[in-house]
């Protein structure tokens, strides 16, 4: 007991550790100096994956809070209708279909990101909505239906900060221009409707190949 | 796991994409809409206690396509419309005795000529779509419209037995029989001049007479007559002197009452005292906007205090047209303002006059019926607006208009009042809720009619729906074609059918209670209505007004945390925010002192620490 005790004091107090909190607390940096800090993210490696899945998994957090105890002048969401596994899974398929759309097609516009490298990227680039997010859960119990006003700007401008952000990760990721990052990005999102489409049109198939096999094994079961 | 994974995927997909709309049907007779614009079941506010027929009464026998309903007093008017007459019962605890069969007004000599239609002088009904009922005594009458009686204008007769009925009819001055039947026949003289005729128009009367105990021929020989009429007038110029039909009297009474008529087909409206003299007629209203061949075809009308007269026409879009109390039209109100959005506008020019032609033009909507409310105020239904307007809420199928003619409906509800909120394809009707017509209660709140699923909503004064029941069907309590309703007094709705049923609503004890929570809270009693709210929770624990009664009497009484929670469960933002902003300066107050204090230990302690630290450091150094 006491030897596990120890084994993770040193792990904290480790060199490991000390790197992923100061990846983390790179974010902080990067979201204040896009354009620097998306570059030394992947460059300078100041960046790590394990920050990358905190901030993710802390947007995840920030937004099932959010449902869960945001003021419910400003909330609308349904308990007996909601399914957590749905809610999660509905920020994270879109943002692996984003970075894998946006890796299929920057391959091809000469980008010099890896898959990894835009998906760091990406999930930096969501750091304002924790960082504006969780602060405005509390101040939502705090205000009244006027003063909601303030709520409801902080958090899209959060969203509208995040959204630049994404553009400029893309931008120097990629080592693109103004221009390029913004028309990879717009593509991306075509591409990742094509790929929805594609998954359906798949899974329609399938399940129409099994029941047509299911048919026949029940047709011949039938038989004898 | 990889097809774990598959079907996880394949469920989000499903979530992302589809937008699988659900047919939903109630499955309640009675319910309301919670918040979430979801049908909830409740308990009935209103249940059937009575369904009348014509045939319930010997003298009145089936109606058919009734088009109007008013009830004033105990009085009940059925605008029989079918048969060209109108039926008078009385409403006598909860049951209902015939009083008389109105076919034909009688007028005095002077009046005569007022209601000639194509020609003739017409005493009888030709489509009666509306009655209403004006309360007022004699000598007001007098005052206002002056003498209207005297010298009886005389029905030409040709026959011995249709004569004798007329004598007895009028039955006054039996002296003058001879000048009256001069005096009538005269004008027929000059206009028909031809044996022919009159004989034809004994036929008529003949004919009418021998069915008048049939009751079911009665709609026959009415139509025979008019497309008689028409016919004449199209081949020869001719014109045929139009049936006196007698009225049919159960009982006298001796009420004080005006009756407007909407005399749609004989493009007029008439406007006679109790014993069906006729006082004055509205016809052919003159002005710029009407065309030159403009027919009055006049629908649904109310008269105010002021005796204007409000009609809803059709073929007017321009809003009710308003008459005064001379029978001369002045004015329109609550024109609908013609909104064209600005892709509208973009697409019209770009449009070539063929297509400008093809494309359906911009009007406003047209009134379908009216009522007068206690105040004075007009509610009006329309229904000629885009399902899609109502769905997005941009469209009002109710109005309240004031005396300026603009729209004074409050809509505090959590949706606009238009009826159905969730549409659904069940039994193949489709689409928004057609309300054909709306009424007032004397405590402001109002019912309004579905024609497309027969039902009826009832609409608080903030515009809450308290309660939603009827279904489109035969059983009692549902309708097939509800073309109207009335309320004899404040409990008691009257709805009907096209099919010649009128259905009698009362209230139940949990509509009663609704009432009474509602009149306490308006008139400032809010602990009451709170009590009264609390009963109606047991009955429907799903009555989001009842949670917002009980909040604002909390909040009043300052109990603000108790209201907030009331509140949210019924999900008012605007009083929970009230209540939680007292409740926020309560809380301030209350800690104001404890977290000065906290503050100010929070800024010094740290300090006077490191200060003894630095102190005893120099002490130990030193």
């Amino acid at each position: 007991m006491k030897k596990l005790f120890s084994r993770i004091l040193q792990f904290f107090k480790g060199e490991k550790f000390h790197r992923y909190l100061k990846t983390l607390r790179y974010s902080l940096y990067v979201i204040l100096h896009p354009f620097d800090g998306f570059w030394d993210l992947g460059h300078e490696k100041r960046g790590s994956m394990a920050a990358a899945h905190t901030i993710v998994i802390l947007t995840l957090l920030t937004h099932l809070w959010d449902m869960r105890f945001a003021s419910f002048m400003f909330n609308n969401t349904r308990w007996e209708r909601v399914n957590i596994l749905m809610v999660i899974l509905g920020i994270l398929v879109p943002l692996a279909i984003w970075v894998v759309a946006n890796w299929s097609l920057t391959t091809l516009m000469d980008g010099k990101g890896k898959l990894g490298d835009i998906y760091m990227a990406t999930a930096y680039a969501f750091t304002p909505y924790v960082i504006i997010g969780l602060p405005m859960i509390v101040v939502s119990n705090l205000v009244t239906f006027e003063e909601g006003v303030f709520y409801t700007y902080f958090n899209v401008f959060a969203l509208i900060w995040c959204v630049f952000l994404i553009l400029a990760g893309m931008m120097m990721v990629h080592d693109y221009g103004l221009g390029k990052g913004v028309f990879s990005s717009l593509l991306s999102l075509a591409g990742m409707a094509i790929i929805i489409f594609i998954l359906l049109l798949f899974f329609s198939l399938i399940s129409d190949a099994v029941a047509y096999f299911v048919s026949l094994f029940k047709e011949i079961s039938f038989r004898f | 796991m990889t097809k774990k994974r598959i079907t996880v995927l394949f469920l989000l997909m499903c979530l992302l994409l589809s937008t699988v709309h659900t047919a939903f049907a109630s499955d309640w007779y009675s319910y309301t809409y919670n918040f979430w614009g979801e049908e909830v079941e409740s308990p009935d506010a209103y249940s059937v206690t009575n369904v009348l027929y014509g045939t319930n009464w010997e003298e009145v026998g089936a109606f058919k396509n009734p088009e109007g309903i008013f009830t004033v007093g105990d009085s009940v008017f059925i605008c029989d419309t079918g048969n060209n007459r109108i039926v008078e019962l009385l409403r006598k605890d909860g049951t209902y005795e015939f009083v008389r069969v109105i076919y034909s007004v009688q007028v005095a000599q002077d009046l005569a000529e007022q209601l000639t239609v194509d020609g003739n002088i017409t005493l009888t009904f030709n489509t009666p779509t509306d009655i209403y009922v004006m309360p007022i005594t004699d000598e007001e009458r007098l005052e206002v419209f002056g003498e209207y009686t005297g010298e009886m204008y005389e029905v030409p007769v040709t026959e011995e037995p249709a004569e004798d009925e007329t004598g007895d009819e009028t039955g006054e001055e039996p002296a003058e029989d001879g000048t009256g039947d001069e005096t009538g026949e005269e004008p027929a003289e000059d206009e028909t001049g031809s044996s022919s005729e009159s004989e034809d128009a004994a036929e008529a009367e003949a004919a009418d007479g021998e069915t008048e105990d049939g009751e079911t021929a009665d709609g026959e020989t009415g139509d025979g007559e008019a497309a008689d009429g028409e016919a004449g007038d199209g081949e020869s110029g001719e014109t045929v002197v139009v049936p006196y039909r007698e009225n049919i009297i159960g009982q006298e009474l001796d009420l004080e009452y005006d009756f407007y008529i909407a005399d749609c087909q004989n493009n007029r409206i008439l406007h006679c005292d109790y014993n069906m003299n006729v006082i004055g007629v509205i016809q052919n209203p003159e002005d710029d906007t009407l065309a030159d061949n403009y027919e009055f075809l006049p629908c649904k009308l109310v008269a105010d205090a002021a005796y204007r007269v409000y009609v809803q026409a059709t073929g007017i879009n321009s809003g009710l047209m308003e008459f005064d109390k001379t029978g001369t039209f002045t004015s329109y109100v609550g024109a609908n303002k013609v909104q064209v959005s600005i892709v509208d506008k973009i697409w019209r020019k770009l449009q070539t006059q063929a297509q400008k032609d093809r494309t359906v033009q911009y009007v406003p909507t047209e009134y379908n019926n009216l009522s007068l409310d206690s105040k004075g105020f007009i509610y009006v239904t329309t229904h000629t607006l885009e399902d899609d307007d109502i769905w997005a809420g941009t469209a009002t199928p109710v109005r309240k208009l004031n005396s300026m003619g603009s729209d004074i409906l409050v809509r505090n509800g959590n949706a606009y009042p238009s009826g159905d909120l969730v549409w659904g394809t069940a039994g193949g009707i489709s689409g928004a809720s057609m309300l054909i017509d709306v009424i007032a209660f004397a405590n402001d709140t109002y019912a309004c009619l579905d024609r497309a699923r027969g039902r009826l909503f009832v609409y608080d004064f903030q515009g809450n729906m308290l309660c939603a029941f009827g279904n489109y069907g035969s059983v009692a309590g549902c309708f097939t074609f509800p073309t109207g309703m009335d309320n004899p007094d404040e409990e008691t709705i009257l709805v009907l059918d096209r099919q010649g049923s009128v259905t009698e609503f009362s209230m139940t004890n949990y509509g009663r209670m609704i009432n009474e929570a509602l009149a306490e809270y308006k008139i400032g009693h809010y602990d009451e209505s709170a009590e009264i709210w609390q009963e109606v929770l047991k009955y429907n624990g799903n009555n989001e007004l009842a949670y917002v009664g009980i909040g604002r009497a909390l909040l009043r009484n300052g109990q603000y945390k108790e209201a907030m929670e009331y509140f949210e469960v019924a999900r008012d933002e605007v009083n929970y925010s009230k209540a939680f902003k007292h409740y926020r300066e309560q809380v301030v107050e209350e800690y104001i002192g404890v977290a000065v204090v906290a503050l100010a230990v929070l800024i010094i302690v740290p300090k006077l620490i490191r200060g003894t630290i630095k102190l005893r450091k120099e002490i130990r150094e030193a």
